[in-house]
């Protein structure tokens, strides 16, 4: 149960309250829901069944990341491990930007406690007031960025503290408390939207029951879109965490008698009901009652930053008790951040400390510096883009080539048969025999399928920086150098690793 | 709130819903 907490906590992270709306919202409403559901049933459940099995079957040969778990599939092959470079490599990346962005939920809940944005009232100030906090100009609140490098240190140093007590002493803790605390405050927000009245007899329309509207009434038109079904394949995986690495490392711990198959069900059930029905009810149809239809179309595109920090303390600003509200909103957003933040830094510990043999503390205290480095470019550099790029390789590209990789050797290479009995080690359900050819033939193709959407319409202006402004290409630059030298110190770290592990091995003989 | 509107709403809240009381017994059960 323990372990579904952590992993339904690590799923449960910030887009389910900001990206899930305003992707659906902006990608036909209600008629997102189908695309959305059918990646759930053909990608997301077959992905997390397989990264529990890959987990827990390299849990069996004490490896606790993918190197080591790849390693264990096909141990003939010398290469395979630096596959599983990816799968340390992308959480790492994760961490590094996400951190940051968790700080300001922590730092959010504080200024609505204490009434510093109280007195905005329309989106152009609210806008000036999150640039001046993140250091992107100087305005009558802020003068510097001290108070967002203040409250990164605090988020900091509390995921470093929770890391530090390990997975069962640290993480479970947290989700045990924080889990719940979560869904208090996102039932106690979704009851207060619901209960919003009109704001003005000029716009009778504005109510709640058309806000749910604006996110539930199909337009089937945009099915007929490819990039709106992209788009929910897209969700189905960001949501669930699949492709990062973390699941493999948490589903290690288990033993062979575990039931993946419903572990792994409820992990996501218990992230789908956040995000859809909670995550679905609160911020867009509450910005419906206050902004209206029009608005409420260039707002939903325009990000989910916007939405959060921008839109969202607009909306509790006009209601009674807006500082409480804003509080529990934003706390909202720190837990489920917090949650997912300490699940990505449990790769790196763990390589650390299964392919080292270095103890937890110090391989925590590597982490912490490492990371802590890796940190000021996204604090800084900012504006030049550094997060969204990070966001880009290692929240976007790398999650789907990891998870195409994945399934290619677990069903292709270790094979179906052997899989499937895998998969079925210990459980009570036994999935519908369809679940077989979708895992073997449909997942993967449908994996291919992203990637070569990608490769089609994106690879171009992506690699050649096309969408960058001129000043900021060398920041982009420096960021894919930085990228792709932390990607040969991991994958040589590997190589140490294991001729390490040979060389003990000859020595033991 | 269109008619269409509402079906997408309930039958999705149905179906999660009834995943997560599915799952959760389940779990439950077993834990005993």
């Amino acid at each position: 149960m323990a372990v579904i907490m952590a992993v339904a906590g690590s799923a449960i992270g910030l887009g389910n309250f900001l990206r899930f709306p305003a992707k659906a919202a902006a990608n036909g409403g209600g008629a997102f829901m189908i695309p959305y559901f059918i990646s759930f049933l053909l990608l997301g459940l077959p992905l997390m069944w397989i990264e529990w099995t890959l987990g827990r079957y390299g849990g069996g040969f004490e490896h606790g990341t993918a190197p080591g778990i790849f390693h264990s599939l096909l141990q003939k092959n010398r290469f395979v491990k630096y596959f599983g470079v990816i799968g340390i490599f992308g959480p790492l990346v994760i961490f590094i930007y996400y951190t940051y962005i968790e700080s300001w939920t922590l730092a959010y809940s504080f200024f609505a406690v204490m009434g510093k944005y109280a007195a905005l009232t329309d989106q152009p100030a609210m806008q000036s007031f999150l640039r001046g906090f993140q250091g992107l100009e100087h305005n009558a609140c802020f003068q510097g960025m001290g108070w967002a490098y203040f409250f990164f240190l605090v988020t900091f140093a509390l995921n470093i503290f929770v890391i530090y007590y390990g997975i069962r002493g640290g993480i479970e803790r947290l989700c045990k408390v924080a889990l719940p605390l979560l869904f208090l405050c996102a039932f106690l927000l979704m009851f207060r939207v619901f209960m919003l009245e009109p704001q003005t007899s000029v716009h009778p329309d504005r109510t709640i029951l058309n806000g749910l509207g604006f996110m539930w009434n199909p337009d089937f038109a945009a099915l007929k879109s490819a990039r709106v079904w992209l788009e929910a394949a897209g969700q189905i995986f960001f949501t669930l965490s699949v492709g990062i690495g973390v699941i493999l490392t948490y589903a290690s711990y288990l033993s062979r008698t575990d039931d993946v198959v419903l572990s792994g069900l409820t992990a996501s059930g218990t992230n789908e009901l956040t995000e859809v029905v909670l995550g679905g009810s609160i911020i867009i149809p509450a910005a419906f009652v206050f902004f209206g239809q029009n608005e409420m179309q260039a707002i939903a595109r325009s990000g989910t930053f916007n939405l959060g920090f921008v839109t969202m303390p607009l909306v509790l600003n006009q209601l009674p008790w807006a500082g409480f509200f804003g509080f529990v909103w934003f706390l909202l957003l720190f837990l489920a951040g917090v949650t997912s933040s300490v699940s990505l830094a449990q790769p790196t510990i763990a390589f650390l400390e299964d392919e080292f043999d270095i103890s937890r503390e110090k391989a925590v205290g590597i982490f912490g510096v490492a990371a802590f480095i890796f940190c000021q470019p996204c604090i800084f550099l900012l504006g030049k883009g550094v997060v969204d790029e990070l966001d880009f390789w290692g929240g976007t590209f790398f999650l789907v080539v990891f998870a195409t990789i994945e399934v290619v050797l677990f069903v292709w290479v270790f094979g179906m048969e052997k899989a499937w009995d895998e998969i079925h080690h210990g459980a009570d359900l036994t999935l519908p025999r369809f679940y077989k050819l979708i895992i073997k033939y449909v997942t993967p193709l449908f994996l291919f399928f992203i990637l070569g959407a990608w490769f089609w319409q994106e690879w171009i202006p992506v690699i050649f920086m096309k969408k960058v402004s001129a000043e900021c290409r060398p920041y982009i630059l420096a960021t894919r150098l930085g990228l792709a030298l932390l990607f040969i110190i991991l994958a040589l770290l590997v190589k140490i690793a294991w001729r390490r592990r040979k060389e003990r091995g000859a020595a033991a003989q | 709130m269109t008619r269409y509107g509402w079906i997408l709403l309930i039958l999705s809240w149905t179906f999660i819903i009834a995943l997560n009381v599915f799952c959760f017994v389940k779990v439950l059960g077993k834990k005993r």
